[in-house]
């Protein structure tokens, strides 16, 4: 008795770019049948009575709330309000952060001046000064956008020092072997190289602007999205915090992919082969 | 760059520059000692003359120092002792450009910005500039690459990026470190017929350092031998070969007898760096 092993092409080998693309769309249909499905349920078990809708309300729910807050113009002066805050507080936390990072990245003495200090300082959660914040400012906007500036600075300055002083030194030799000047070098190679750094750190801190924004109006002020969850919490309605919730999600969502697709727009030779 | 005074200098006036076999380079005496204490003793006691429109190549064992000299050359490195001239008309703002085995080129320029950075900061205009970044792209091969990241470009268009960036400014020397080191076998033939090709239409001085005795013969007129660390030159010895060479010149019995013969030299520099374990 004997056998043969065949080894012949099948559907993947004779026409793999359909298969290709098949694969991919069902890969497309997957993402999005998972979340649907999940929320299919959930109206299910919310109307069924089978958990309490006072806790969980429907999605149907949830979207007619979101309606009546969007009509009554709750919804947007609220997002209005935390946006202002994000926007402000990032631009400025994010610059001096970069400032910083480069600066200490580029000369080691400023490393060994402000190095130790700035590291004890970015282990202090950044949360815990808004209290301080409002002693000395007040109650206001600028104890909010200072304190997204502050959470935002440190991981941004460690973010980009770390990518300076990561520079291979084999393109700065380069760049001497041809005479480069200061200047030169760092036209040429020293900013260029630090942008995508720069970049992943201000992916990072986006994220922490949001976190910090949303805890800090659970605290202070009387508008903002943070403050309509807490809000919402203290006259026990679930639909609005469900509703603030998916608002301070998609915010959080839309300020990651605009940074996302501003570095990827400029600075194209640092982005993966597939991507380009 | 080239401060007066300071161990490494650039002279201006070499007695008679046209004459042919002015000296280009001169080490005297070179040693560089390196850690605490001066513990590692990298060269010692170089001496070397490389003479104008030269091809002189530099092999040795891992470690002996051919690197840190040829950095020397460029203005990279400074001895710990003793002097390296390099002499030059003095019109460019650098006599020497190199050709570096990794790191070279920019990722973030593309071929043509990377091919003119040396003009970009010797201020060469913008006109005349982009005539000569055009036309070296052309000779290497570039011009339809010419707008493409170094990163989607195979090791050996990047080498050649890395060269024709060298020879945009037309360096009165040319320095290369290892150019062909990280390339396929085969990859690496095609580059040194092209180096040659383009080397023997304009006989720059060139110093070449490599590990790869067969490089040295078919590429050098020279070939200079350097011992295990601390780097000193065993032997300086002449190429016997008819130019212009191509690839069918390693078919040649010169060609075996003398890298027998560099084999025999360096063998047991080779065993006593093993020996060591201090390959750098």
């Amino acid at each position: 008795m004997s056998a043969t092993v065949v080894v012949r092409p099948t559907a993947a080998e004779i026409d793999p770019v359909r298969t290709a693309r098949r694969r991919r769309r069902l890969e497309r249909v997957l993402a999005v049948l998972t979340p649907l499905l999940v929320l299919v349920v959930w109206e299910i078990a919310a109307r069924a009575g089978a958990i309490p809708v006072r806790f969980f309300p429907a999605p149907t729910m949830i979207v007619s709330t979101a309606g009546d807050m969007i009509r009554s113009g709750v919804l947007l002066d609220d997002l209005g309000a935390t946006l202002r805050r994000v926007v402000v507080g990032f631009l400025a936390g994010s610059a001096a952060g970069a400032a910083a990072g480069l600066a200490l990245g580029l000369s080691g003495l400023a490393r060994a001046a402000f190095d130790p200090f700035l590291s004890a300082l970015y282990t202090v959660p950044k949360l815990a000064l808004l209290p301080l914040l409002l002693l000395i400012f007040g109650l206001g906007e600028t104890p909010l956008v200072l304190l997204v500036a502050l959470s935002v600075f440190f991981p941004t300055w460690i973010t980009c020092m770390a990518g300076v002083t990561a520079i291979p030194e084999g393109y700065r030799e380069a760049a001497r072997a041809f005479g480069a000047s200061r200047w030169d070098m760092f036209r040429h190679v020293l900013w260029p190289a630090f942008l995508p750094q720069l970049f992943v750190a201000l992916r990072l801190s986006v994220g922490v602007a949001i976190l910090v924004i949303v805890g800090a109006e659970f605290v202070q002020g009387n508008s903002g999205v943070g403050f309509r969850i807490w809000h919402s919490w203290s006259l026990f309605q679930a639909r609005p915090m469900y509703v603030g919730i998916c608002v301070i999600a998609l915010l959080g969502l839309l300020c990651t992919t605009v940074v996302t697709a501003l570095g990827r727009r400029l600075l194209p030779w640092a982005q993966p082969a597939d991507r380009r | 760059m080239n401060t007066p005074g300071a161990t490494l200098s650039t002279s201006s006036s070499p007695t008679d520059p046209a004459a042919a076999g002015a000296a280009a380079i001169e080490v005297r005496g070179v040693a560089k000692r390196y850690g605490a204490r001066d513990a590692v003793v990298a060269l010692d006691g170089v001496d070397l003359t490389v003479r104008q429109g030269e091809f002189v190549c530099l092999v040795g064992p891992s470690g002996c120092g051919k690197s840190t000299l040829l950095r020397m050359m460029a203005g990279l490195h400074r001895p710990s002792e003793g002097e390296v001239l390099v002499h030059h008309e003095g019109t460019r703002r650098t006599p020497t450009a190199m050709v570096f085995q990794d790191y070279g080129i920019f990722p973030w320029k593309s071929v043509r910005a990377n091919v003119r950075f040396g003009l970009d900061v010797a201020g060469v205009s913008r006109s005349e500039a982009t005539r000569t970044v055009d036309s070296w792209l052309a000779r290497l091969g570039l011009a339809d690459f010419a707008d493409a990241y170094p990163a989607t470009l195979s090791g050996g268009m990047r080498q050649r990026v890395s060269i024709a960036r060298a020879l945009a400014v037309e360096p009165e020397v040319l320095l290369l470190d290892e150019p062909f080191a990280a390339l396929d076998a085969q990859l690496r033939t095609v580059l040194q017929e092209e180096l040659l090709a383009l080397w023997q239409s304009d006989r720059r001085t060139v110093v070449f350092v490599t590990h790869s005795l067969e490089e040295a013969i078919l590429l050098g007129d020279r070939v200079v031998v350097m011992s295990a660390r601390p780097g000193r030159i065993l032997a300086d010895l002449p190429v016997p070969l008819e130019r212009p060479r191509s690839a069918e010149t390693r078919a040649e019995p010169a060609f075996a007898a003398l890298e027998q013969q560099l084999w025999t030299l360096l063998r047991d520099e080779v065993s006593r760096t093993f020996a060591g374990g201090s390959a750098s």
